[in-house]
């Protein structure tokens, strides 16, 4: 059996501005996005036999394809459970490409999350359909644990629990990724650093969460196009190189509550996605120049830490004292300020963040990236990646 | 009839209340009540339905009675006790129990009950020439 | 005057309770005054016992009784009101107020707004032929109350009607009706907006959560115990089922306290926990019985069923553990 790794590239990124408010549908930021990424890679929309998003998209494949140009599609696909998809979509875009199902596939994630539907609300309708997802939320959304931020505070809790972490370890994450955040231009926070002291400060929206240890909600979109890396290395760009793609989900997975397994300090789902990667990749932690972790929450990235090897179990907070996640850290995490200080594209902003760190031309630019990590979704099925210079 | 004794039943006798057997007694009775014929009315109302006039009921008992005993029957009087609403769709079921005889008068204990409990509790009295 | 509400005329076994002063004196001073008219005017039927009413009034009954049909007929007894019926105008086509009319009058605008027949007793003394002329005279005998029953506080008045053939009494008629304040019924509790999805694998529990019963999945051939529950047991793959009710104890393994965004149905902050339980499940369920502040990691917690609606009952938690 061939290995998938090294076998694609992501050769070009396209985004829309990120705001508050687009003024515009989303289909037309997912258009926007599509063809501004196309254009990045020196492609033409009649290039493209293929479209992936998530399951959660609002905009169809063959409505994206109709408003690009986009021809005939021999492959299209989505992936499941919210942000846990964002990596999914480039890893089913590299299986096809890599099969041979399709040439060139683009990714795309666009959203009025803002001004639109916005997640953070209370959706009583959440457990009103006996599926088999209505019935899992049924056993939450009756106690009013219907917000993504108080399904990810129960964890939380029981983390501060069990390592003694505090809610200042929580606020160091986001203290780090709007310093990031502050000298990125596409930043919605550019300019906007905010202290330890404005974290305690900010209003609780569940405890143990502030305010400011939940991310910001975004209009805005961002596509990737993946190709064979062969083919990269004959378009604008250099290639950014798939060195490991995976999806994961744990025993006794919920979508954000899986609050009946053994353990609730740990996010197996990433577990499985973490040991994957570095088994296709052949790397290991140390081998990554910066990770681009997936926070909507800023007591997950504590975790992630922890799951993909970077510290030991309950030492993600040591890691974070030392300034760890600064852009002069051990382990650079979200120079470009992440969906705390950037945008919160459902992670996508993420990979576009690290397809520039690997190109060299990324606002906060770390020197000699040679790897980058890139995980999705978190309390949920996720996935991940590592993306790689081409050698 | 049965032997008048003290104690015996008499045979139930069970009324199916459509719409139009409330509206029809309503009107031979006289009683233009709305509640009685209009439907809305009586939602308005609170109701759940139409429901049977007390006149009705009045007459209902005595038929449940005379039917019984036969037409030579002479009634002195009837007490009825009035508790829930006879509704329109509902079936009212009558029961009864001789309770006192002697000398030709008998007293006859008579329940009419519907879905919701006990509509009447009436106590009739009537003499009977012919009974010993 | 009819029987008008599921209470029926049921009076409650309550005592006197007292309306106030001025109400019942100026009640009590009207109710003296209509006893004290005694009979009033006799009112005419506007026809003669006749057999064509007397044929309609069979017909509707469904009263075969042979005595109300043929050259011979007589009146049914039962009929006795029907003769001296007001027409399709009521009450208002009669020519004069009474001093009853002006007591069921002053009930209507004490807030008595209620009414309820509840005896209605004739007394026949003959039957009646077609051609008499009847006429009816009602006088008032009796008020009870402030008394408080099913419905509300209310007055039971009671009066008789004497019909009359020329000026023979032919029957009377002794009715007696409850004029109440209608108890503020409780607005209909609103549908708690929260509702869980339920199916056959799940509705157990939500029914044992109304029977005030905490119920968890056993496995019936192997006796995993599960929570949240599912159709297949994943150790065994059997897919019989049963649960055992659990004790109803637990302890907080971990919870949140929720302020932001408000929340449809619940007000903030609230605390929600994931509650560990001796069984060895665990199970979400808010907090209640304490400031949401006061939870912690490890507090003993014992479950309270709370009613959120008509329908939904959730069991909760409050502090406290094995007594």
């Amino acid at each position: 059996m061939t290995s998938l790794s090294g076998r694609t590239a992501v050769a070009g990124i396209g985004a829309t501005e990120f705001s508050k408010d687009s003024g515009r549908s989303e289909l037309q930021l997912a258009a926007e996005a599509v063809l501004a990424a196309l254009d990045d890679a020196g492609l033409a929309p009649s290039d493209v036999d293929g479209l992936v998003t998530f399951t959660q998209d609002a905009n169809t494949e063959i409505a994206v394809a109709r408003e690009t140009g986009i021809g005939d599609l021999s492959f299209f696909s989505r992936v499941n459970y919210g942000g846990g998809a964002a990596c999914g979509t480039v890893l089913h875009a590299a299986m096809a490409v890599a099969t041979g199902v399709a040439d060139t596939v683009v990714c795309y994630r666009a959203f009025n999350e803002r001004s639109g539907r916005r997640f953070g609300q209370p959706n009583t309708g959440i457990g009103g359909e006996p599926s088999s997802q209505g019935l899992e939320m049924s056993w939450h959304a009756p106690y009013g644990l219907l917000t993504p931020a108080a399904w990810v505070a129960m964890f939380a809790r029981r983390y501060m629990h069990r390592y003694g972490a505090t809610s200042e370890d929580f606020g160091r994450v986001a203290v780090a990724m709007r310093r990031h955040a502050s000298t990125n231009p596409a930043a919605w926070f550019h300019g906007r650093p905010i202290t330890l002291e404005e974290h305690q400060a900010s209003r609780w929206i569940v405890e143990p969460l502030h305010l400011l240890d939940c991310c910001q909600e975004s209009d805005g979109g961002v596509a990737l196009v993946v190709t064979s890396a062969e083919r990269a290395r004959d378009l604008r760009r250099p290639p950014v190189v798939v060195l490991a793609a995976a999806q994961g989900s744990g025993a006794g997975q919920m979508m954000m509550t899986s609050y009946y397994r053994d353990d609730m300090t740990g996010l197996p789902e990433m577990g499985v996605v973490g040991r994957r990667l570095w088994e296709m990749s052949g790397l290991g932690p140390a081998d990554v120049r910066t990770a681009i972790l997936y926070d909507h929450f800023t007591p997950f990235v504590l975790t992630q830490l922890e799951e993909l090897g970077f510290c030991g179990r309950g030492e993600a907070p040591d890691l974070v004292r030392e300034g760890g996640l600064e852009i002069g850290g051990r382990l650079p995490v979200n120079p470009h300020g992440g969906q705390l200080g950037e945008a919160y594209i459902h992670g996508m902003n993420g990979i576009a963040e690290a397809v520039r760190q690997l190109r060299g031309t990324a606002a906060n630019q770390l020197d000699d990236v040679e790897n980058v990590l890139v995980t999705a979704g978190t309390g949920v099925p996720t996935s991940g990646l590592v993306l790689s210079r081409d050698r | 009839m049965s032997e008048v004794v003290v104690g015996s039943a008499l045979p139930t006798l069970v009324i199916d209340l459509t719409p139009t057997f409330v509206i029809s007694t309503a009107l031979a009775t006289r009683d233009f009540t709305p509640v009685h014929h209009d439907t809305a009315v009586a939602r308005a109302q609170g109701s759940a339905d139409i429901f049977l006039n007390i006149l009705t009921t009045m007459g209902l008992v005595e038929r449940y009675v005379t039917d019984w005993t036969g037409p030579e029957a002479e009634l002195r009087g009837i007490k009825v006790r009035l508790g829930v609403p006879a509704y329109a769709g509902d079936t009212l079921t009558f029961s009864g129990t001789v309770a006192e005889a002697s000398g030709g008068e008998v007293t006859v204990e008579v329940t009419g009950a519907v879905s919701l409990g006990a509509h009447a509790t009436a106590t009739v009295r009537l003499a009977l020439p012919e009974a010993a | 005057m009819t029987a008008g509400t599921p209470a029926g005329g049921q009076e409650s076994t309550a005592g006197e309770e007292a309306a106030e002063p001025d109400t019942h004196g100026h009640l009590m001073a009207l109710a003296d005054k209509a006893i004290g008219a005694g009979e009033g005017p006799r009112t005419p039927a506007p026809d003669p016992v006749n057999p064509v009413m007397i044929r309609h009034w069979a017909e509707a009954m469904g009263d075969a009784n042979p005595r109300y049909a043929g050259p011979d007929a007589v009146a049914p007894p039962a009929m006795i009101q029907v003769w001296t019926m007001a027409g399709p105008g009521g009450r208002a086509a009669r020519a004069s107020r009474t001093p009853l009319d002006d007591l069921l009058g002053a009930f209507d605008e004490t807030g008595y707004t209620g009414v309820v027949a509840t005896n209605c007793e004739h007394t026949y003394h003959r039957h009646l032929r077609p051609g008499e002329h009847l006429t009816a005279g009602t006088r008032m005998t009796d008020i009870a109350g402030p008394k408080r029953t099913a419905l509300g506080e209310g007055y039971f008045v009671t009066w008789t009607v004497t019909w009359y053939s020329q000026d023979e009494p032919v029957a009377e008629m002794l009715f007696r009706l409850l004029k109440f304040r209608p108890r503020e019924r409780p607005a209909p509790r609103e549908p708690y907006p929260l509702r869980p999805a339920v199916n056959r694998d799940t509705a157990f529990f939500w029914e044992g959560a109304r029977l005030g019963e905490l119920r968890v999945q056993q496995c019936a051939a192997c006796g995993l115990l599960r929570h949240p529950p599912g159709p297949v047991c994943p150790s065994c793959h059997s897919t019989e089922r049963a649960y055992v009710v659990a004790r109803g104890e637990g302890t907080v393994y971990s919870y949140v306290v929720h302020h932001h965004p408000p929340v449809p149905g619940l007000e903030t902050p609230f605390a929600v926990a994931v509650v560990e339980l001796p069984e060895g499940v665990r199970i979400v369920g808010d907090v209640v019985g304490c400031p949401p502040s006061e939870v912690s990691v490890g507090m003993p917690v014992r479950v309270e069923f709370r009613e959120m609606d008509d329908e939904l009952t959730l069991p909760m938690w409050v502090p406290g553990g094995e007594s």
